[in-house]
């Protein structure tokens, strides 16, 4: 596709549909023109180590530059600002199944009335990752989760703002791979658009252990 | 089918304040959203319903933080500032200031 094509150095994250079957790359040429970041911060060209060093350090991989990534700098927002993450940085491995995903999760009842409000932003809707992804859904997801503090998440996510934001010397915070998304769910998040009404701002899996009780 | 604390407990306590603060300040959304929290709250009309049982719930929730369901506020919202009762002492502070 062209714009696949037009955008091959700028956006990197765009090189893994350039494989995909057309109306895979349909899905990640629309996401992209739009405000999203689904596709540039939990799909599959975000690595292992990226993901591992985000949830750890706050190295966003949608970060371009270095040096701006090594110093937590956000690489979507205008200007110097520093880059977030929770307990965990989370990827679906496989692009069709990232768009799989997508397609069948803007279908679903609560998200469409999300994007068809007219109000304030909507509320995140949380969905069992089987019910856009089927049974073995799970297994198409990977993640890293940060390690807790004195035995809380609370603490250890100020420890890496801290961390992140001063003196980096001693031990940092610590991360370990997500065992596994069996049971766990997909967030879609959203923001207005620029073309009026709402779109999908973000969709990320959680583990289970990550969902609400 | 929708598993959100708010969505599986619409009158369920605090069920607003975690449902905004989960839409405009989890770390996945916060750099685009929470300005627009701020906006909101600040431009908010007497009408807006949703605000004003936010605004309520969060003077509740800072008079009493164990009032609180279990982890649901750090779990929706994955703040950085260390305990659910720092977060919701800064999200007044940017939102109402010094107002009581």
């Amino acid at each position: 596709m062209e714009y696949l094509d037009k955008h091959q150095a700028d956006r990197p994250w765009l090189a893994i549909a350039r494989n995909c079957p057309p109306e895979v790359q349909r899905i990640f040429v629309a996401l992209d023109q739009r405000g999203g970041h689904a596709h540039i911060r939990h799909e599959r060209w975000v690595t292992e180590e990226m993901n591992e060093r985000r949830v750890r350090n706050l190295h966003d991989p949608a970060q371009l530059d270095p040096a701006k990534r090594a110093a937590g700098i956000d690489g979507l927002t205008p200007g110097d600002v520093q880059h977030r993450c929770g307990n965990i940085a989370t990827r679906i491995t496989d692009p069709e199944a990232f768009a799989m995903a997508f397609a069948r999760g803007v279908e679903h009842p609560d998200v469409r009335a999300a994007l068809d409000s007219n109000g304030p932003r909507p509320q995140p809707v949380i969905l069992p990752i089987s019910a856009v992804l089927g049974d073995d859904g799970h297994k198409s997801c990977s993640g890293w989760q940060l390690e807790p503090v004195n035995g809380s998440m609370d603490e250890a996510r100020a420890f890496r703002r801290a961390w992140a934001v001063g003196d980096q010397s001693g031990p940092g915070p610590r991360a370990r791979p997500v065992e596994t998304f069996e049971g766990g769910t997909v967030t879609f998040a959203f923001r207005r658009s620029a073309v009026g009404g709402y779109e999908v701002s973000t969709m990320h899996v959680n583990p289970a252990d990550e969902q609400p009780t | 089918m929708n598993q959100a604390y708010w969505a599986r407990n619409p009158r369920g306590p605090f069920a607003t304040l975690i449902a905004l603060s989960a839409t405009y300040c989890h770390p996945e959304v916060y750099n685009d959203a929470y300005p627009e929290l701020l906006e909101r709250v600040r431009s908010a009309a007497p009408e807006d319903e949703q605000i004003r049982v936010f605004r309520e719930e969060l003077r509740e929730a800072l008079a009493d933080p164990s009032r609180l369901p279990d982890d649901e506020l750090a779990k929706a919202v994955q703040y950085d500032d260390g305990s659910s009762e720092a977060f919701l002492r800064r999200l007044w502070h940017d939102l109402y200031g010094d107002e009581s």
